[in-house]
């Protein structure tokens, strides 16, 4: 049951960019909500598990969108691994600590993201508009990471998502 | 540097690593075909996508609905179809005319061309769902005879062009997108060629190959010129904000706000096969 809620989780956050939150940007900005869940697993089970998570999850929003198939799972899993070192360093049960490491993964992942499209494969355009494309979406990420995270950690201490709840 | 070396997870993260940058180098550049997998995702997302429009439209007209007003709402409908219709065929009429009365004042030019379209209605399902790429996905595929590179065009002008598509869904290139060129001319002056491009980071469009003696100035309508393959003549592109010269001194660059608004776009058409054809007797006999 874990497993297939795991898997669910990115395949029903792409679903709801795609149709729900891509009429409602901030500054033109959309939310990450595949990457929210890549943080959450990552802070909660360490730099690997986090690390193949954020591949697997990025692979298939690559797969769906259908160009540049690889930019979003490396970026993914490098922030997945970044933000799975920090497991030890921090109290996951507190709600503020989620949401600075929402914040910083979302900074981290569009760092990744832009250094892979441009300095490799020249895919964007170096502007302040990514800048400031960045910053509201991890403004945007952090305000949806409130009740996300409330579920998602309740859900690993006791719900489907729990140890006790893998098959 | 030896304890990574006998470490397996370093191989394998290394070829992983790799074998990722190859991947996105050979998905890079523009594919004929998407493969089996990426299909099957789509089409596994269609359903929903589609399910989402039409709970929105049903909700729309809810309290039509409840009020005994359902034939209205349908009659209604029908009529903002017809409306979309029409409103095309009005762009398509006003440019044929302007060519018409053109080739009118040429005495002994017989060989008129118009173009005829056979067209697609499809509905917008969904948005990219991230900040890097902006595209749109509307709800007919391969099934409905679409296939990769169509012009994509709305009653208000050029959409953009057919990315991929899969059995029941295609995703769409916008012409903001920094990959698109089409080429254009002005519609006031007929003279002045160009290539309208995205900038790919807004939705603005440069239209660049701009002749420096050209006349063109902020208000002109740019529309397609027929000369790119894809795009068929007289689409409405969008209009001119402003003109400078380019740091060469030689040609022109204009900035173009699009005639389309892509955020609220519900509907599109699908251009499946356009070609001119020779102007009918009944012309002839006008002229």
């Amino acid at each position: 049951m874990r497993y297939f809620v795991l898997g669910l989780l990115p395949f029903m956050a792409i679903f709801l960019q795609s149709t729900f939150f891509s009429t409602y940007s901030i500054n033109d900005a959309l939310p990450d909500l595949v990457l929210i869940f890549v943080v959450f697993f990552a802070f909660l089970n360490g730099e690997r598990k986090g690390a193949g998570y954020g591949f697997l999850c990025g692979l298939f929003e690559d797969l769906y969108l259908g160009r540049f198939i690889g930019v979003s799972a490396l970026s993914k899993a490098l922030t997945g691994y970044i933000i799975g070192r920090l497991q030890v360093r921090f109290f996951n049960e507190n709600l503020l600590v989620g949401l600075m490491i929402v914040f910083m993964g979302t900074i981290l992942n569009s760092l990744f993201m832009f250094i892979l499209g441009w300095s490799v494969f020249s895919v964007f355009n170096l502007d302040t508009s990514i800048i400031s494309g960045a910053i509201y979406q991890s403004i945007y990420n952090v305000i949806l990471a409130v009740p996300i995270y409330i579920w998602y950690y309740n859900s690993t201490q006791k719900g489907v998502l729990s140890l006790t709840g893998e098959r | 540097m030896k304890k990574y070396l006998k470490n397996k997870y370093f191989w394998v993260v290394l070829i992983l690593f790799i074998g990722t940058l190859i991947l996105i180098n050979n998905t890079s550049s523009e594919r004929t075909n998407i493969s089996l997998l990426e299909k099957l995702i789509r089409d596994a997302y269609t359903p929903l996508q589609s399910g989402v429009v039409e709970f929105k439209d049903r909700f729309g007209s809810f309290n039509a609905y409840f009020s005994s007003k359902q034939l209205l709402q349908q009659e209604l409908d029908s009529l903002k179809e017809q409306n979309q219709e029409l409103t095309m065929e009005n762009q398509l009429l006003r440019e044929d005319k302007m060519e018409v009365r053109r080739l009118r004042s040429l005495l002994g030019f017989q060989d008129i061309s118009l173009q005829k379209y056979e067209m697609v209605a499809a509905r917008v399902i969904a948005r990219s769902p991230n900040n890097w790429y902006r595209n749109i996905v509307i709800d007919k595929g391969s099934d409905s005879g679409i296939e990769k590179d169509m012009a994509v065009i709305s009653p208000v002008g050029l959409v953009g062009r057919v990315a991929s598509v899969s059995r029941d869904s295609a995703h769409i290139d916008l012409i903001t997108h920094r990959e698109i060129a089409v080429g254009a001319i002005v519609q006031e002056n007929r003279e002045t060629q160009g290539i309208v491009e995205g900038l790919g980071n807004s939705n603005l469009l440069r239209m660049v190959n701009i002749p420096y003696y050209s006349t063109i100035k902020p208000g002109n309508n740019i529309i397609t010129s027929g000369l790119s393959e894809s795009y068929p003549k007289g689409i409405d592109i969008g209009i001119v904000k402003e003109v400078e010269l380019q740091p060469d001194g030689i040609l022109l660059s204009a900035l173009v706000e699009p005639a389309v608004s892509f955020d609220k776009l519900e509907e599109v058409l699908v251009v499946i096969h356009y070609y001119p054809e020779a102007l009918s007797p009944e012309v002839n006999d006008v002229e």
